[in-house]
């Protein structure tokens, strides 16, 4: 497979990614700041987000199993998860959030565990395509090609 | 009567305490479900049921009332018809009893009278034939007759009832007197006496003699004497005489006789006449009376008192009746009572016969009543007289109708009249009720409707408010992508690789997203008034200031618009006021903003004057307005200035645009509304700004109208209510102009704002000349420098004959000692378009020595003239508009340099050549005053003042974007020129002071000069300068993603970050930074290696920035900031602190800014966001 034909996949994939809501403009922004000087800069951050979610996630899995659980610390949790996710442009991991903090103000455990697996599923869907995104970088990259640069496609 | 009544409230009572007890609990079950519906189930279940519980009432009511009369009306009837019955009925039977003993006292009497007469004939007759016992001769005979008869008389004539008084002799002889009761016709009977002799005295046939002649003849009913002749009657024919067969045993006899001569039965006694011996039967005396008497009594009896009357003998032969039907058959027999003609008396007879046959009562007496006989009901009465040989019965038939018949009548009117009274009664009772409780239960309807109307409008107002709310909701969900979108297209604009076309089409994009953005503010800020969200901040603001940078902004748009636009604010507007800065100048933007879409040539002119009580007289300019506005708002005046601090700002916009139409001059200021729609094709627009902007001006208690005004165009005409601050000595910025014997010559193209600015000038004592081109100035100059030389003078005054009132000037000027010259020319003035500006501009410079010279400069004058006037010394130059304040720092200029010169030849030499204005006096006037050492420092800062004019030149033409809100484009900022890093640009440089600030627009707030800024800092981009070079910043960030993407963000930006993980550290980290701030400096290079190393902090160079996260753990950056804060109070330093979060409500905005942080700034990071906002706060210290 050619560096071209690579990089046409490439563009079709972050559209698709676009069209089904998984990313938003943030991640654009992202990639517009990878320059010479960072030039993994999306690959740094993006498994940044990974760490970072799956240690939130593996607390917030913690808390919720707890018997009197604190919710003001799954709050804060999914605070900080909704942060991250927004700042890397996971939409759907975002909104995901939103939810999960509003049962939290209402305290309604059966909804937060609801919510925190949909919260895993979705974070899970937005890690294997952010995954495939990545390895098709990597391959463009080896096989000689530059990333595309911006392509306002949404 | 009474268990029914008391059973009858047993049922209503359980019946009202079972629908008492049901309604809670069903209340109860509903329990769980939402309270609004519950309320309003619970609302129409009671409806239904207390209107159930109405019917219910309703009836219950209206059968107690029906038994109630009922029961009245039965007791009243019964009462009085027992008690009337009862009485009656004693009465009745008195008089029965009465009537009755009546004829049987009489009868008794007749029988006694005929007893008594009939015994004392006897005892006559026996005395006269005793006293002739010895008849021996015929004429002794005839003698004992004679007396007889004259004893007979006697007794008969005394006794008026008598019917008949016969005596008959043994030997049958008779001697009657009879009398007939009806006509009283009286007669002797008696029989020839010559066929009785003596001898046959004893004989005892007397019935055999029939050849016996009897003769009658009649008498004198009184004197007895004869009056007719006798008549020969044949014997026995006219009466009964009793003869010796009815005594038989020689006592008395009783018997009642019919007589063939008389109708009604006589009762006859007869008594025999015993000799002196008592041996023999000389004579029979008999008597006979008609019981006539009786019965014409009881007729009498029965005319007064009704009914029937009849005597019976007790084998019910009729001896008396009260009718004057015959009581003989033939004559000759006695009837039977049963056969009596009379039906009452026959009925009555065989009722009683029917009843007790021939067993009486022992007494024989009977008293019955209501016998019905016939058709009628009568009383039937008897009474029994036992007399020994003639046993009498009596017996009364009255009908009840005589005597009861009244009483009858009567009670059963009376029945009649109390039913259908109390049938009325329970009709009228009833439908009282009815209306009584249809009122009621209409009411109760009325309010079920009611409660039905009110749940409607509850939910109509709900869903009104969620829509508002949802809408104040979206705003940050809208702006976030626009944004995005603007800044994606800005990123695509400084793209080198576009070609023209696709440049030009992003550009066009880049407009329309502009103003979609726009227009989506102005809707979501609609909605925010309108849901309430709107809070008006109260923070002090140089309002002058504000509208000058708002006229500044919009005279770029005049220009291209060949419209003059002038600020025109009166001297007694306060400087500080307090209120909510950005709201204020979007009023004026969207009023301005809307007269320059309208207008297309002329000019737009915003007036304001301040509205005290006390000032209202000393403001001329506006004289006939104040009248008019004096009284309209004089009542609100008065309200107002009695509260503390408040005042009222009246502020005008004028333009000659199109305007509008007068009936829509209310309707302008309603959503989506345009005066003229066909105005949309024309200009665009959406119609929501004249809404907004009476929002807004209504929520800072004030008005806004559109006022008519002579000539074309609108004068929208508006007050606000904004209160002074609390400790603001009421400074004006009002310099006295007049001793410093300043002329002013204003060559400005523009009539009004020339107009305008000549009159405050004026105002304040400052001579002023006007010329509107080219020639105008070169004659008033001419005429001003040459005077002195008459020659030129007069030439000149040959061309151009100048004005009186120019004249009047020029000797007033004359008059000045030393004046000073200002000569403001418009840029416009010179012939731009060829080359002849340089000539005009070298003729001009010859008076460069003798006069100042101001150049009002257009924002696109290219540089080359820009750089002719520098090249030749002219360094005052202002930017149009040229108002108020630039003029009087034109002024203060001009002043200051005039004495400076005159200084310098008094000394003779200074080595301070100071052309410097100083601006920071200036500035002080208008900034928060707060950098006192600032100005003190000033003083002695003019070392070198073309050095530092070369600098300022520099910087001028690199900061493209000041000319917008610049106030003179002649020195910004004094440098200290032994700072370390003069070659840098002024953002890197801490301690420079800019003047020019830029406008306070909040950053949350996408105002149009927001978006201007952003395009110019975008347009920097272009030019391939980082924006943020030598920025330092202290990122405080707990995610790690956010810390990074931020880092790089603001590293691509140049400037140089460290980040830490909470706010704990970055106060740390900030305290180091105090620490080391006496003059410790690392060096650059070593700042970028510092990333997010901890452990470095002390080693921290001072920052410029922090970029502080709201929510973090350990210390939130609340908490942080006011560490620092706290840490700062004395050093007099201020670190900029912008909060970063995810919160986009406005009171978080107002959180942050409360704990003392400059700014804000909502994730995800907006790339151009962040970077304006820092260069914004940064620059600001």
């Amino acid at each position: 497979m050619d560096a071209g034909q690579m990089k046409r996949q490439w563009v079709d994939y972050i559209k698709s990614l676009f069209v089904e809501g998984f990313l938003d403009g943030q991640f654009l922004q992202l990639q517009q700041l990878q320059d010479e000087n960072n030039p993994e800069f999306v690959v740094e951050v993006v498994s940044l987000f990974f760490e970072d979610s799956e240690r939130l996630l593996k607390d917030l899995s913690f808390a919720l199993e707890q018997k009197g659980v604190d919710f003001k610390k799954v709050d804060a949790h999914v605070h900080q998860l909704k942060g991250s996710s927004s700042s890397i442009g996971a939409q759907r991991v975002k909104n995901a959030c939103i939810a999960f903090r509003n049962f939290c103000e209402e305290q309604n455990t059966d909804a937060c565990l609801r919510c925190l697996q949909q919260v895993k599923q979705e974070y899970c869907l937005v890690k294997n395509k952010l995954e495939t995104l990545i390895r098709l970088e990597q391959q463009i990259v080896a096989a000689g090609g530059s990333i595309p640069t911006m392509e306002l496609s949404f | 009567m009474a268990t029914k009544c008391i059973h009858l409230f047993d049922k209503l009572w359980s019946f009202a305490t079972c629908k008492k007890t049901r309604l809670p609990t069903g209340r109860r079950s509903n329990l769980h479900r939402d309270v609004e519906k519950e309320e309003f189930q619970y609302a129409s279940a009671q409806c239904l049921s207390s209107y159930y519980s109405v019917f219910v009432v309703r009836l219950a009511i209206m059968v107690m009332l029906a038994i109630l009369i009922g029961l009245l009306t039965f007791l009243t009837w019964h009462f009085t018809k027992i008690y009337t019955t009862k009485s009656l009925n004693s009465l009745a039977y008195d008089l029965r009893y009465e009537l009755l003993q009546r004829p049987i006292l009489r009868m008794w009497n007749i029988l006694n009278s005929t007893a008594e007469i009939t015994a004392s004939q006897v005892k006559l007759s026996e005395y006269v034939i005793r006293s002739h016992s010895n008849l021996a001769t015929q004429a002794e005979q005839v003698e004992m007759y004679g007396a007889m008869k004259a004893v007979t008389w006697a007794l008969f004539s005394s006794r008026k009832a008598l019917d008949s008084i016969t005596v008959k002799y043994r030997n049958g002889f008779v001697q009657a007197f009879h009398r007939n009761l009806k006509d009283n016709h009286t007669c002797y009977i008696y029989s020839d006496l010559a066929n009785y002799s003596m001898a046959s005295w004893n004989d005892k046939d007397i019935h055999g003699k029939n050849s016996s002649i009897w003769y009658r003849e009649p008498l004198d009913p009184v004197t007895g004497e004869k009056i007719g002749k006798a008549m020969k009657i044949a014997p026995e024919d006219s009466i009964n005489i009793a003869g010796l067969s009815q005594v038989p045993d020689g006592v008395a006899s009783w018997h009642v006789a019919v007589s063939k001569f008389t109708d009604s039965p006589l009762l006859s006694a007869a008594l025999p006449v015993w000799d002196s011996s008592n041996k023999s039967i000389v004579a029979v005396v008999g008597v006979t009376t008609a019981l006539y008497s009786v019965g014409q009594l009881m007729k009498e009896l029965v005319d007064l008192h009704g009914g029937h009357m009849y005597l019976t003998s007790q084998e019910g032969y009729l001896l008396a009746t009260s009718t004057h039907d015959p009581l003989l058959t033939n004559s000759t027999k006695l009837k039977m009572a049963v056969g009596s003609e009379n039906e009452a008396i026959r009925h009555g007879a065989q009722w009683l016969q029917k009843t007790y046959g021939n067993h009486f009562p022992p007494s024989h007496e009977v008293h019955v009543e209501n016998v019905k006989l016939g058709h009628q009901q009568y009383y039937i009465d008897s009474f029994f007289l036992n007399l020994k040989r003639l046993p009498l019965v009596g017996v009364i038939i009255i009908p009840r109708k005589h005597i009861m018949g009244e009483a009858d009548e009567r009670a059963f009117k009376t029945l009649v009249i109390l039913i259908s009274a109390s049938v009325c009664i329970i009709v009228i009772g009833c439908v009282c009720i009815l209306i009584l409780t249809n009122g009621v239960s209409k009411e109760m309807k009325l309010r079920a409707e009611l409660i039905s109307h009110l749940e409607a409008r509850r939910k109509a107002e709900a869903s009104s408010n969620y829509k508002s709310q949802f809408l104040a909701n979206m705003s940050h969900e809208l702006r976030t992508p626009m944004a995005a979108v603007i800044g994606l297209l800005d990123i695509l604009i400084s793209d080198d690789h576009l070609t023209n076309e696709q440049c030009a089409t992003v550009t066009q994009i880049r407009k329309c997203s502009t103003a979609l953005l726009r227009l989506l503010n102005n809707i979501l800020d609609l909605s925010k008034v309108e849901s309430g969200k709107l809070v008006l901040e109260n923070a002090e603001f140089d309002l002058g200031r504000e509208l000058e940078g708002l006229v500044d902004m919009f005279s770029v748009q005049c220009i291209n618009h060949s419209v003059e636009i002038i600020l025109d604010l009166s001297d007694d507007m306060p400087k500080l006021v307090r209120g909510d800065s950005a709201r204020v100048v979007q009023i004026f933007a969207n009023l301005i903003n809307n007269s320059i879409k309208f207008t297309l040539s002329g000019h737009i002119i915003l007036r304001g004057w301040c509205e005290n009580p006390n000032s209202c007289s000393d403001n001329p300019k506006s004289g006939y307005l104040q009248k008019t506005r004096t009284k309209q708002h004089e009542n609100h005046v008065k309200k107002i200035s009695n509260s503390d601090n408040k005042m009222i700002l009246w502020f005008e916009v004028d333009d000659t645009g199109c305007g509008i139409d007068p009936c829509k001059w209310d309707s302008v200021f309603e959503s989506f509304e345009q005066a003229d729609p066909s105005t949309t094709r024309l200009h665009g627009g959406t119609g929501l700004g004249l809404c907004i902007v009476r929002s807004l001006v209504n929520k800072m208690g004030g008005e806004i109208k559109v006022v008519k005004k002579e000539g074309p165009g609108t004068l929208m005409r508006l007050y606000l209510c904004l209160s002074a601050p609390v400790d603001a000595t009421e400074q004006h910025c009002q310099a006295d102009f007049s001793n410093n014997g300043l002329v002013v010559l204003l060559a400005l193209h523009g009539d009004r704002g020339r107009l305008t600015t000549s009159k405050w000038l004026q105002q304040n004592g400052v001579i002023t000349l006007e010329a509107s081109e080219w020639n105008g100035l070169t004659q008033i100059l001419r005429e001003l420098f040459h005077a002195r030389s008459p020659a030129y003078n007069n030439g000149f005054d040959a061309h151009y004959p100048l004005l009186e009132r120019l004249k009047s000037k020029f000797l007033s000027i004359q008059e000045l000692t030393n004046p000073a010259y200002v000569i403001a020319v418009d840029i416009e003035l010179l012939d731009l378009s060829t080359d002849i500006w340089k000539e005009q501009l070298n003729f001009l410079h010859k008076y460069r020595g003798r006069a100042k010279f101001v150049w009002v400069l257009n924002h696109d004058n290219n540089n080359t003239i820009k750089m002719e006037l520098r090249k030749k010394g002219h360094i005052l130059t202002v930017n149009k508009p040229l108002y108020k304040t630039k003029m009087i720092h034109v002024l203060e200029a001009v002043i200051k340099e005039k004495n400076v010169e005159l200084q310098r030849k008094n000394k003779g030499g200074d080595l301070h050549e100071s052309l410097e204005i100083d601006y920071t006096h200036c500035d002080l006037a208008s900034s928060d005053g707060s950098d006192i050492s600032e100005m003190g420092g000033s003083n002695f800062v003019c070392a070198s003042g073309d050095k530092q004019r070369e600098e300022v030149v520099r910087s001028y033409s690199s900061s493209q974007y000041q000319i917008n809100n610049c106030l003179v484009g002649l020195a910004h900022e004094h440098m200290e020129h032994n700072t370390p890093r003069k070659e840098g640009s002024y953002q890197s440089n801490p301690n420079s002071k800019d003047v020019t600030k830029l406008g306070t627009f909040s950053t949350g707030e996408d105002s149009e000069c927001g978006e201007m800024r952003r395009a110019n800092s975008s347009s920097r981009a272009v030019n391939g300068k980082k924006s943020l070079e030598g920025v330092r910043i202290l990122l405080a960030e707990d995610t790690p993603v956010i810390q990074r993407v931020a880092t790089i963000m603001l590293e691509k930006m140049g400037a140089t970050v460290v980040a830490v993980g909470d706010g704990q550290q970055a106060v740390d980290a900030l305290n180091g930074m105090l620490g080391v701030e006496d003059g410790r400096r690392e060096s650059l290079l070593k700042e970028r290696n510092i990333r997010s190393s901890q452990t470095e902090i002390l080693n921290c160079p001072p920052y410029d920035l922090v970029l502080m996260d709201c929510q973090m753990p350990k210390m939130d950056g609340y908490e942080a900031t006011k560490e620092i804060r706290k840490s700062e109070v004395g050093t007099g330093l201020h670190i900029p602190i912008v909060a970063l979060t995810a919160h986009a409500m406005s009171c978080d905005e107002a959180k942050c800014l409360g704990v003392g942080m400059d700014a804000y700034l909502t994730k995800p990071i907006d790339f151009k966001l962040m970077e304006s906002t820092i260069l914004s706060v940064t620059r600001r210290t």
